[in-house]
């Protein structure tokens, strides 16, 4: 694979789209938490900007070793990088950093970001092996695999990531066609059981009752008191607007207020002001700072380079010709849509409010140098998912 | 599909399906953003301005008061106060830590200056809370020496500034204080028309008298400022809005040399006066004794002060003029005269004889003369203010016409003047004695009333708005102090005929020639008038209200006015003199003329 001839045939089977992308997505929000922090009262929390750049430049070396490297060698360590990522996990409660109420960080990372990349891999390794029967013993067996971190990132409590992890699966056991009957059976489940969820919230708020009944009724939802919260407000907009409904409604207001056109760059009342509180801005909502200031001619343009990430992402899928590199694919893609479709969508109100960043715009270095790891399977796949056919051709 | 080695391979359709299914929910994304970006756009837009734009209520200058001639009576001077602008000290973190900064700041500020501190904590949280981008007043309206002191050592205190502002000033000080009111610097009671505003800044507003009164003229149209905050309140940016309109000036008839006159005339008593043009009812001067600096208002009312001036048992801010409610005495006697006349039989030559007393059933009452004015007719008995005389004549004229003629002259209503708070007297009747005092209307009762005495009450106004309607021929004009060119409509005009007019005027003339007003008597200038005085029991002391009523010159009056002196000795000798220095005031005094005056000797006594 080292050979001078051979590396320059892999480079010609590169996806420079997108490479090309995503450099103008890491652009795009190195300008925009630059925006959102210049505001900061604390001189460090105004140089994040620099702090987002400067990963992103150790993720571009990052992408193309990655890149570069056969990914099924990769996924042949994927157990191991499983294993590292779920020992992380469980140090995180014994050892972490708690920030803002939830234990997340280890040694300056947060590892329930590199958990997806590694549970996205196992799967596709396990998926992919040779003789492996798809049926009801791999499902349990998958069920498994992402059961134990899901449940330790639950344990941080972070809600968001553990909900990333759901599409991320389905879609690959979809694609996969890992126990059709059992996956769509456990679908339909999980979603009766979120509507029931939604229905108890909706129904101790609608319906008067006894506060002590109104108490056992939640308890049975297993969610904590935040997370029925945040499901109240996204019911019920109008319940506290001052209080857990503020982000919410403060996102809505920097969104519209930013109108066709925008008000310009570093213009944005909102974040400015302060309305939308600053410890958000440059991570979480840092898609309505973009549309406060580009406005929907700016969200549009950013909604369009995602679009492409996605398509060409799922396109070196269908032009592989390994399985394995299909699934892999399909995942990374999957883990990274599910960020900014639930990122984008609880910005503007469609969805309840989970602390999930958008790839490669917000500030969270962990995140994005794993979304970038991520993509440059995606362009090994790309490089390497080919050989046979360049081979047989 | 198999792969190369033969394998099956992931179906590519699913990918496919995939790649639709995140195309369409990106759609769905635009769409969504499409209509909150675009459709909703405006709504969110006025959401944001509503939650950040604050409305500043910015006053106008208020107007001043002027009196006939352009004396100013009310201006504006420039206050210096020592203000803190908690922006700039703000803290980070928790409100109280701006709040103990500034606290510190007034505390090390007070030290300096050698002043003591007029701010409490409280206030301070309370402004940093409600009005945050507002500048906080911590001292108001400091003197020369405590600004130098500041200046040198301004540097050292940022956020800390000089504020002018406007306060209202008296530059005749106690002059008309009762006329003008004051002005407070509070909350507006008014706000401007459309848009709530969220701040203001203090503002003027009168307080009693024509301050009051006329609070909408003077003021103007209320300014707004716009500030955006930030989500702490912080003032980010300031423009402006619609600015104030000033406030108009304020023009009277009142004649602030004549009301000089008028005051110094009742320094030292407790009385009033009211100098009215019988012409047209302006009013030229009027005053209410004892009086008050109101400039001790600005720029606040001190603690205390106000207790004391309303505890003051010599009520400094009662306008006597229009709130006191008096006995009129003997200068009601006219209008018993006319009330006589109006009655068809009556001769006004026809001889009463009195005997120093007047006796009606268990009734007896004592004519100022002891030994009796012997055989009187009206005119003589209007000069000799004869009690025996007027009882008789208000007996005979009866209860009915005689309360229907003060009634029509304004007795017991509100004479209109445009001053708030006046008192509209007591003209009692039959049914109002039934009805408050339980008793039947008594022919004694008519009697007093004759005389100006008994349940009558009347308000020195009333009584120089009687004084007008004689000196004019019967003409009642509204009694007003805004100057305007245009001559009002009388509100009445009483049918008093040729003969009843000359025979009460010249009874007055006579009081003044040979009566017991001569003390007003003045060279050059015929001077009309009446004197009274009556006797009142206040918890078992007896009190004398002297009142002198007089118009000038007799022929063709241009002056009306009445004079009360509460606890005088009487009308003649108290109240008299006090009218003259008035009158001269106005007419001067000739010295080539010497005075008309009639040998006779000075009568002491009453009316």
């Amino acid at each position: 694979m080292f050979k001078k001839n051979d590396l320059f045939a892999r480079f010609r089977l590169f996806n420079p789209l997108m490479l090309m992308s995503m450099v103008c997505l890491i652009f795009i929000g190195i300008l925009y938490i630059y925006s959102s922090c210049s505001v900061r009262e604390d001189v460090d929390l105004q140089q994040l900007y620099l702090r987002h750049a400067w990963a992103a430049g150790l993720g571009l070396i990052v992408y193309f070793v990655v890149a570069l490297i056969n990914y099924k060698r990769i996924l042949k360590w994927s157990w191991f990088i499983y294993a590292v990522v779920l020992i992380l996990l469980i140090l995180v409660p014994i050892i972490g950093d708690s920030q803002m109420g939830a234990k997340r960080w280890l040694f300056g990372i947060q590892p329930s970001e590199p958990a997806k990349l590694g549970v996205v891999m196992i799967l596709a390794w396990v998926f992919s092996q040779r003789n492996v029967q798809r049926g009801a013993g791999l499902f349990f067996l998958t069920a498994l695999l992402v059961a134990v971190p899901g449940f330790l990132i639950l344990l941080q409590p972070d809600l968001g990531t553990a909900m990333v992890l759901v599409p991320t699966v389905f879609m690959m056991m979809f694609a996969a066609n890992v126990a059709p009957k059992l996956l769509w059976g456990s679908t339909l489940a999980g979603l009766t059981m979120a509507g029931l969820i939604m229905g108890t919230v909706y129904y101790t708020e609608t319906v008067p009752m006894t506060h002590e009944r109104k108490e056992s009724l939640i308890s049975k939802t297993c969610l904590r008191d935040h997370q029925i919260k945040r499901l109240q407000v996204f019911m019920f907009p109008d319940k506290d607007l001052h209080g857990s409904g503020y982000n919410r409604r403060q996102s809505q207001i920097a969104v519209g207020s930013g109108g066709a056109w925008g008000k310009g760059y570093l213009k944005g009342e909102h974040y400015m002001l302060g309305y939308l509180p600053p410890s958000v801005s440059s991570n979480d909502f840092i898609f309505a700072v973009l549309a406060e200031e580009a406005g929907f001619a700016g969200t549009v343009i950013v909604l369009l380079l995602f679009l492409f990430m996605t398509w060409t992402g799922l396109w070196v899928a269908f032009r592989c010709r390994d399985d394995g590199g299909r699934i892999l694919c399909v995942g990374v893609v999957t883990v990274m849509f599910s960020h900014i479709f639930i990122n984008i969508a609880m910005t503007i109100g469609l969805m309840p409010i989970t602390g999930l960043p958008l790839p490669f715009i917000s500030y969270g270095r962990t995140f994005m140098l794993t979304m970038m790891v991520g993509l440059g399977l995606v362009q090994s796949v790309s490089m390497y998912g080919r050989e046979e056919e360049t081979r047989f051709s | 599909m198999e792969s190369y080695d033969g394998q099956k391979l992931t179906d590519s359709w699913r990918i496919a399906l995939i790649a639709l299914l995140f195309g369409l929910a990106l759609l769905y994304l635009a769409h969504a953003l499409f209509t909150v970006q675009v459709v909703q756009s405006f709504a969110f837009s006025s959401d944001q301005a509503r939650q950040s734009i604050r409305r500043v209520q910015v006053p106008g200058a208020r107007g001043r008061i002027l009196d006939r001639k352009g004396v100013c009576l009310a201006e504006n001077r420039a206050s210096y106060c020592i203000a803190f602008y908690v922006e700039e000290l703000r803290k980070r973190g928790k409100w109280l830590n701006t709040i103990n900064a500034v606290n510190a700041n007034v505390d090390k500020l007070a030290s300096v200056l050698g002043i003591p501190r007029e701010l409490s904590y409280n206030a301070i949280s309370n402004h940093v809370i409600k009005s945050l981008p507002m500048p906080l007043i911590a001292w108001k309206d400091v003197d020369a020496v405590t600004l130098a002191r500041w200046a040198e050592r301004a540097e050292q205190f940022p956020g800390v500034d000089v504020y002018v502002q406007p306060e209202r000033y008296y530059p005749e000080k106690s002059l008309a204080f009762h006329l003008l009111g004051y002005v407070r610097r509070d909350r507006p009671p008014q706000s401007r028309p459309g848009e709530k505003s969220h701040f203001y800044l203090p503002e003027m507003y009168g307080r009693e008298g024509l301050e009051g009164k006329y609070n909408e003229w003077l003021t103007g149209q209320l300014g707004e400022q716009l500030i955006r905050v930030d989500a702490r309140g912080y003032k980010y940016n300031v423009w402006d809005g619609e600015p104030a309109i000033p406030g108009r000036d304020l023009q009277l008839t009142l004649d602030a040399s004549l009301q000089r006159v008028l005051e110094n005339a009742l320094s030292d008593k407790r009385g009033a006066g009211v100098v009215i043009d019988p012409r047209n009812g302006e009013i030229l001067a009027m005053a209410s004794a004892p009086t008050f600096n109101p400039n001790e208002f600005i720029p606040m009312i001190r603690d205390g002060l106000w207790k004391r001036l309303t505890e003051d048992d010599a009520h400094p801010l009662l306008n006597r003029a229009i709130q006191g409610r008096y006995a009129p005495g003997s200068i009601f006697k006219p209008v018993t005269a006319f009330a006589a006349f109006s009655q068809t039989n009556f001769n006004p030559n026809t001889l009463h004889r009195c005997t120093g007393t007047f006796e009606l059933g268990t009734m007896r009452l004592r004519c100022w003369d002891t030994y009796g004015h012997q055989d009187i007719a009206m005119r003589r008995a209007i000069e000799q203010s004869c009690n025996s005389y007027f009882c008789t004549l208000g007996y005979q004229t009866g209860p009915a016409a005689l309360i229907a003629q003060a009634k029509t002259l304004g007795f017991g209503m509100k004479t209109g003047i445009d001053l708030p708070g006046e008192s509209s007297g007591l003209l009692p009747d039959s049914e109002w004695k039934l009805e408050r005092l339980g008793e039947k209307w008594r022919p004694g009762d008519t009697c007093q009333m004759a005389i100006g005495q008994g349940l009558l009450l009347a308000t020195p106004l009333q009584m120089a708005v009687l004084a007008a309607t004689i000196a004019n021929g019967g003409k009642i004009y509204k009694p007003h102090l805004i100057k305007t060119d245009v001559q009002p409509e009388p509100l009445r005009t009483m049918d008093w005929s040729p003969e009843a007019l000359a025979v009460v005027r010249g009874g007055m003339r006579d009081v003044v020639q040979q009566g017991t007003g001569r003390r007003v008597q003045i060279c050059g200038t015929q001077v009309s008038g009446k004197t009274g005085t009556a006797e009142i029991d206040i918890r078992g002391v007896r009190h004398k209200n002297t009142w002198f009523l007089a118009f000038a010159p007799s022929e063709a009056p241009t002056v009306a006015l009445v004079i009360l002196v509460e606890d005088g000795e009487s009308g003649g000798k108290t109240v008299a003199p006090l009218a003259r220095q008035v009158l001269v005031s106005i007419f001067g005094e000739s010295t080539n003329e010497s005075p008309t005056r009639v040998e006779a000797p000075i009568v002491t006594g009453g009316d």
